[in-house]
């Protein structure tokens, strides 16, 4: 008996009991659901990056066509949105929003990006505080129950799935009293129960897959064939996992209801418990420093600012000694003391966030070191990173606006400290924000480590199902 | 008065569960989640609430010794509202991780709450939450399938099913002891895990509500309500199906549906019944009705309320009146802008509250989202009491306006842009008091899931009996 033969058999068997052909078309219509919710979000995030960036043009627009009336000799329309006024076209109405185009893999896991910022709108008076607020509109209710999307069923119910495929892959011919005649033929129960396991495997993970791909298909295609490789390479590991537990579950020679509690137990355990337990652990541990503190100590940093504006300047003045020429330093301009008094208060909410994202960190590195624990957040951590809906692209994204930020202010702030006025000529050359992706590299090697440690622990269980198998004999 | 027989039944039940090693550890393991989330819940909700409370008072502090200034400047400067934790969110964190903590009161706009404790969290966190009301909706009803998929089906089986009813036992009174002494054995579990609450509750509530040990008690109440109503159904499928082995597949299916798959299709569903607009389009929307307002709410004619002014004060000059032009003005333009966020914030509410309703019309087919809804009332971490928080912030918010800008009107003159109010105006403002809604208001916005949760229980408690009834032997 061959191992073909082992597959052809396997096929006829499973496609005839009916339950698991249900399961496995469940299963199916899961999968595509699932897709096609990716599918819509990614639209509509692609729809409203559209839009920010026409907005950019549009204002772009404007400005220059008021610029040009006044230059014409026409008045502006209002003393307070004067175009030529630095703080006018740097500030809210010149305003840039910097956009974080979707993940490449958005389709196949939503992942933060329901939660998080995608753009941000930079203008002179950006800062840490800006950084300060809330992503897309979204029910709080929906964003706590989170998306049903394809890392979703990878992560839940395919372990299910396949502990639903193999929980009595071995159990099963011995309850039947089929083992000893199957073991007769010259194969032994480790070549059985692998040949079973793979072509369930195959099946399995081929139907995530082939979805995937679809999915690609649909929406970015292949432009990030890195980030597809981790992608699939999470699947295939996080599902061979489950695999080889069951087969080292049915090693154990113990009856199927006896395995399939078991089993059930094991994914209670390693997908609900060890997560939320290392997060407890996390949180007691680590405490999050809290943003509300912040918010004190940015009214605290604001209030002395303002009485302290001349002092500010004169110190601001110290720091950039390029932009005290035109400044009189015995009557600055009013756009002077304001700007001191707004760097001074960027500078304050600067230590405190850093502050803030140092204690962040730690408690992530905690989170981080834990996941270990897990397969399910090995995977989900690898999943989310890949798609580049994790943490990780957010606040790379976040850190480029924040560098953004301050090229704006080095091209606008020396002419409001110097009470200087712009013209149409500055437009081309003021500052546009432009995402520089990570390269694929960065990302892989974030993933190693969780796959590696995933793979590791394939190889261990697959090894002690191995050693078990090749006890079981036929007459046993 | 309970029949002897029964007594025996219930007693056999309980101490059966209590031999079996495999669920006592389950139940260990259960319980000990229990109590540890509710520890962890405890702590941090107060360590939340002592830092909102003392934020809130910093908040009053700095509008107080904000020294001498423009009423207006004041407006401008404004004052921080921090949401307080409630008595019960250590039970039920709800939302509450994903609306706001504080929202800044300022002149001339309603903002948003900012500062989400989710997005300061980590990818992981998101799918490893773990609260009280998450051990008792998923890892009881859990275990309850656990402790029940073999009461009949296993003794079917072993063939002590027909035994047992040929000493005379009556089915019915043979499946509801085994129900009692399974939920006797819950109760072990249960009743501690409660206790502890409660104490916790009595002896450092973490924040303020009304009436928490009501709302404590009906809490308690639902609980029960939704583990009746999964030993019922578990029952009936236990003496419906052929083997145990059928059994446990079909409750391990009902318990994935219920607290995976039907809590994120009614997150699609709601989402596809009732669409939002994006964060993009409802900011320029806001900006644009502010900009140059709508068909039925135009801006505010300036031309014609100075003119009404004159003509109240018989003047004809602006000068002349004997009050501040501006501050009118201001006011007009800040109620302009109050009917302008009603109209945008309310219809985005409202259409929150509504996908609200598909998530516990969802409940018909997942008792879970019935639960979920009135736990996170209970506890007062749902949407409609982050809204009721929001909206007393924004009444707070167009009082300290209006007070603000009467000042303007009444204590300075037209043009005169040197008036300065002091501390006397600031403090004479009273500060932020929020009463949490009462318990009837909470229950009223669920009446839905309470109906649905009522009719899980007594839909699953018909089935079982009917399945009990014509039970099969062998």
């Amino acid at each position: 008996m061959t191992a073909r033969t082992v597959l052809r058999n396997e096929w006829r068997l499973l496609m005839a009991d009916r339950p698991l052909r249900i399961a496995l078309g469940l299963f199916a219509l899961l999968l595509v659901y699932a897709l096609a919710n990716g599918v819509v979000w990614t639209r509509f995030q692609e729809r409203t990056v559209e839009a920010a960036q026409a907005g950019n043009v549009e204002r772009e627009q404007a400005l220059a066509q008021e610029l040009a009336d006044i230059e014409a000799g026409a008045e502006p329309a209002s003393r307070f949105s004067d175009p030529r006024l630095p703080n006018v076209m740097g500030g809210a109405r010149g305003r840039h929003t910097a956009v974080l185009t979707p993940g490449p893999l958005t389709a196949l896991t939503v992942g933060q990006s329901d939660l998080l910022p995608y753009y941000y709108d930079v203008n002179i008076y950006t800062n840490e505080s800006s950084f300060q607020q809330n992503g897309e509109v979204e029910s709080p209710l929906n964003l706590m129950v989170g998306r049903f999307d394809l890392a979703f069923v990878v992560i839940y119910p395919l372990p299910l799935l396949v502990l639903a495929l193999s929980f009595n892959v071995l159990s099963e011919e011995r309850e039947q009293g089929t083992l000893a005649l199957t073991l007769s033929q010259p194969v032994s129960a480790r070549g059985v129960v692998a040949a079973k396991l793979a072509f369930r495997a195959l099946l399995a993970v081929g139907m995530v897959l082939a979805v995937s791909l679809v999915g690609l298909l649909v929406t970015g295609g292949f432009g990030a064939p890195g980030r597809i490789l981790l992608w699939c390479a999470a699947v295939v590991a996080y599902a061979l996992f489950w695999f080889v537990l069951a087969a080292w579950v049915n090693s154990l020679r113990r009856s199927s209801a006896w395995n399939a509690t078991v089993l059930v137990g094991a994914w209670l355990v390693l997908v609900v418990v060890l997560p939320a337990g290392i997060n407890i652990a996390a949180g007691l541990l680590h405490p999050l420093p809290s943003r509300v503190q912040m918010i004190t100590a940015q009214r605290e940093a604001s209030n002395e600012a303002v009485n302290r504006r001349s002092e500010l300047l004169a110190r601001y003045l110290e720091d950039h000694p390029e932009m005290a020429e035109g400044v009189v330093a015995d009557e600055p301009g009013l756009g002077a003391l304001a700007w001191a008094a707004t760097d001074a208060v960027n500078r304050r909410l600067e230590e405190v966030t850093a502050e803030h994202d140092a204690s962040r960190a730690e408690q992530i590195a905690l989170v981080r070191r834990y996941r270990f624990l897990s397969p399910a957040l090995m995977a989900q951590g690898v999943l989310l990173d890949a798609a580049g809906t994790g943490d990780a692209r957010f606040a790379g994204f976040q850190s480029q606006v924040r560098a953004f930020a301050e090229r704006w202010r080095d091209f606008f702030v020396p002419a409001i400290v110097a009470g200087e006025q712009m013209d149409a000529s500055v437009l081309p050359s003021v500052p546009q924000f432009n995402l520089a992706e990570e390269a694929s590299g960065e990302v892989t090697r974030r993933a190693a480590v969780p796959l590696a440690v995933l793979g590791g622990l394939l190889l261990l269980v697959g090894a002690g199902a191995g050693v078990g198998l090749g006890r079981v004999r036929g007459a046993s | 008065m309970i029949r002897h027989s029964i007594r025996h039944i219930i007693r056999k039940e309980f101490s059966d569960v209590l031999r079996d090693g495999r669920f006592r550890w389950c139940s260990v393991l259960v319980g000990a989640l229990l109590l540890v989330s509710l520890g962890h819940g405890w702590v941090q909700a107060r360590e939340a609430q002592r830092e909102h409370a003392a934020a809130q008072a910093t908040a009053r502090d700095h509008w107080e010794s904000q020294g001498e200034k423009n009423p207006h400047s004041a407006a401008h400067y404004g004052i921080y509202a921090f949401k307080p934790r409630l008595a019960l969110s250590f039970v039920d964190e709800g939302v509450d991780p994903y609306t706001g903590t504080s929202v800044w009161l300022e002149a001339h706009r309603q903002n948003d709450f900012l500062l989400r404790p989710a997005q300061d969290a980590t990818s992981a966190q998101r799918i490893g939450a773990l609260t009280a009301a998450q051990v008792l909706q998923h890892l009881v009803p859990l275990l309850i399938i656990l402790l029940t998929f073999g009461a009949l089906a296993g003794e079917r089986e072993r063939g002590t099913l027909r035994q047992l009813l040929s000493t005379g036992v009556g089915r019915r009174d043979l499946a509801l002891g085994k129900a009692l002494g399974i939920a006797g054995a819950l109760a072990l579990l249960l009743v501690p895990a409660a206790a502890v609450g409660a104490a916790a509750l009595v002896v450092g509530s973490p924040g303020p509500a009304a009436s928490p040990v009501a709302r404590a008690a009906v809490l308690a109440v639902v609980y029960l309500v939704y583990f009746a109503a999964f030993l019922a159904l578990s029952l009936a499928v236990s003496a419906w199906a052929r083997s145990t082995r059928t059994v446990l597949v079909i409750l391990l299916g009902v318990w994935v549906v219920n607290g995976l798959v039907a809590p994120r299709v009614a997150v699609d569903l709601s989402k596809w019944m009732h669409p939002t607009p994006s964060a993009l389009e409802f900011a320029r929307t806001v900006e644009r009705e502010m900009a140059s307002g709508t068909e039925d709410i135009p801006r505010p004619d300036n031309d014609a309320l100075t003119e009404d002014l004159l003509t109240e004060y018989g003047v004809e000059r602006v000068e002349d009146l004997p009050i501040n032009q501006s501050g009118v003005l201001l006011q007009a333009s800040e109620e302009f802008g109050d009917r302008i966020f009603d109209r945008n914030y309310g219809a985005l509410w409202d259409t929150f509250e509504r996908q609200g309703a598909v998530h516990e019309l969802v409940a018909v087919a997942a008792p879970l989202l019935a639960v979920r809804a009135l736990s996170m009332g209970l506890a007062g971490t749902d949407v409609e009491q982050h809204r009721h928080f929001a909206s007393a912030a924004e009444t707070y918010r167009r009082d300290l306006m209006r007070r603000m800008n009467g000042d303007l009107t009444e204590n300075s003159r037209s043009g005169d842009f040197s008036y300065q109010a002091g501390a006397e105006l600031w403090e004479s403002t009273p500060p932020l008091r929020y009463d949490a809604p009462t318990l009837g208001w909470v229950l009223g916005n669920r009446i839905l899931s309470l109906v649905v949760l009522g009719g899980w229980l007594a839909g699953t408690i018909l089935i079982a009996a009917a399945r009990v009834r014509r039970a099969e032997v062998t």
